[in-house]
């Protein structure tokens, strides 16, 4: 068990059922009572904020989750499956968990999966990808406007808007948390 | 400039400045207070007790501005050691500590050339409290305010005040009127029907600033909030903090008095817009 002194940011803590993570925290005290911490929490499965206020010397229950660097192998009917980089344990991830993130996921990738009492929960891109352009129009000569976008579809099947001049065959830099085109990328 | 400015302001309001033993030997009556021990005593954490006695003993106005010392508390609004300021007015009301608030406020914002908080609003506890949660803090039961305090009312009442009210005060606003449970050293009366104790704390900028009695003026039943305090102290496994004993005699000496003290350090900070008062001290 926790005690309200261990309450720091990326504490992961059980609440009703569900494990959360701790994002910010205050200690408060009225002047004729006694102490508590307010804090704001991450709900681990559904990524929905909470405010809780803990009195000083109350227990918090750990959240029985751990994270693990895992590779990504292939996707079949049986889910997504991964390779825990250290114990070489595989996991097949279910779609529902891994949601739009699929359309990054390239082989040999790793990634930060969250299991929450032994269950796969939640998927941690890495910040930017490198992604191939496998089809976008050819750039049409004469059309030189300043910040015109145009689509392509990756390897991956990830579709981005990138600029006119990107072409097919191109490898692209994606930012996974905004989705956008970063750069192009020099091979 | 601000100190300079808060001393002129109550020596035009009549007030003479007292200064107090900062080594004590009680260092608090509240439970929740934890003091800092040295040399086989205490550091105060308020001159509150020892400007009771001299207010006892014949002095109508008085103030003391000073370091207090307060063990455990650290935060962004919380240091070990701070200024406070803290004045008694023998015959007033909070009313009357209301109105010395406002002025000292502004004069301390004059000081610092910023622009004095304006809108003060007084407002009842039970009517705050009953607008942000739609129960009546006097008369609800703690299983039905917090389910997780069902044994505490005055942990029920404070969490849902930290979670609830706390959050949604006005901008520049006094509280009158708490329950009794949370009456520390003031004095309880009732109103409509309910023991209510007559305290006031002053928040400006959702930081609270000041808090002030009717004074307990009844030896007796300041001898009980003492043993009910380390009753508490004790059943959290902390020391009990022992009872003054001149300081319990002087309350039944004292006439008809209110009190107040104000954290100087917040006050410069909230005025000054910053996000705390952390600034370089040792606490």
């Amino acid at each position: 068990m926790y005690n309200t002194s261990d309450i720091r940011n990326g504490l992961k803590v059980e609440i009703d059922g569900a494990p959360f993570t701790v994002t910010y925290f205050q200690f408060v005290k009225p002047g004729k009572g006694t102490a508590f911490t307010r804090t704001k929490l991450k709900n681990l499965l559904t990524g929905n904020t909470i405010e809780r206020t803990f009195r000083t010397g109350e227990k918090l229950p750990p959240a029985d989750v751990a994270e693990h660097e895992m590779q990504y192998m292939y996707t079949d009917a049986n889910g997504s499956h991964f390779m825990n980089t250290e114990s070489y344990e595989q996991v097949a991830i279910q779609s529902d968990v891994i949601g739009d993130d699929s359309v990054y996921l390239l082989e040999g990738m790793n990634v930060n999966v969250l299991f929450y009492k032994g269950n796969p929960v939640n998927i941690d891109l890495p910040y930017f990808v490198e992604l191939e352009v496998t089809y976008t129009e050819p750039a049409v000569k004469g059309n030189t406007s300043q910040g015109a976008l145009k689509e392509a579809e990756t390897v991956t099947g990830a579709r981005v808007m990138v600029p006119l001049f990107v072409e097919t065959g191109d490898v692209l830099k994606v930012d996974t948390r905004t989705r956008e085109y970063v750069e192009r990328v020099n091979r | 400039m601000v100190l300079r400015a808060l001393r002129d302001a109550l020596h035009l309001r009549g007030f003479l400045e007292v200064p107090t033993p900062v080594l004590v030997p009680s260092p608090a009556l509240e439970a929740g207070l934890d003091a800092v021990p040295a040399a086989e005593a205490w550091l105060r954490t308020s001159p509150e007790m020892a400007l009771k006695r001299v207010v006892a003993s014949g002095l109508p106005r008085v103030y003391e501005l000073g370091s207090c010392f307060r063990a455990e508390e650290v935060g962004p609004w919380h240091a070990r050691e701070f200024l406070l300021l803290e004045w008694y007015r023998v015959g007033g009301s909070l009313t009357a500590l209301m109105d010395d608030v406002e002025a000292l406020v502004a004069a301390a914002a004059a000081a610092l050339g910023r622009p004095a908080p304006q809108g003060w609003q007084r407002r009842g506890y039970g009517t705050l409290f009953t607008e942000a949660t739609g129960l009546d803090p006097h008369t609800t039961p703690a299983a039905t305010l917090s389910p997780r305090d069902a044994d505490d009312l005055d942990v029920a009442l404070q969490r849902r005040w930290l979670e609830d009210v706390e959050p949604r005060l006005p901008p520049a606003c006094f509280v009158t009127d708490w329950p009794a449970c949370q009456a520390a050293l003031a004095r309880v009366v009732q109103v409509d029907g309910r023991p209510v104790a007559r305290r006031v704390e002053a928040f400006l900028g959702g930081v609270e600033l000041a808090n002030g009695f009717e004074e307990l003026t009844d030896a007796p039943e300041q001898r009980a909030r003492f043993a009910s305090s380390a009753r508490q102290r004790q059943a959290e496994g902390k020391q009990p903090h022992p009872v003054d004993e001149a300081f319990v005699e002087a309350v039944g000496h004292l006439p008809p008095t209110a009190g107040i003290a104000l954290g100087v350090d917040r006050l410069v900070a909230v005025l000054c817009g910053w996000s705390g008062i952390a600034r370089g001290r040792v606490g």
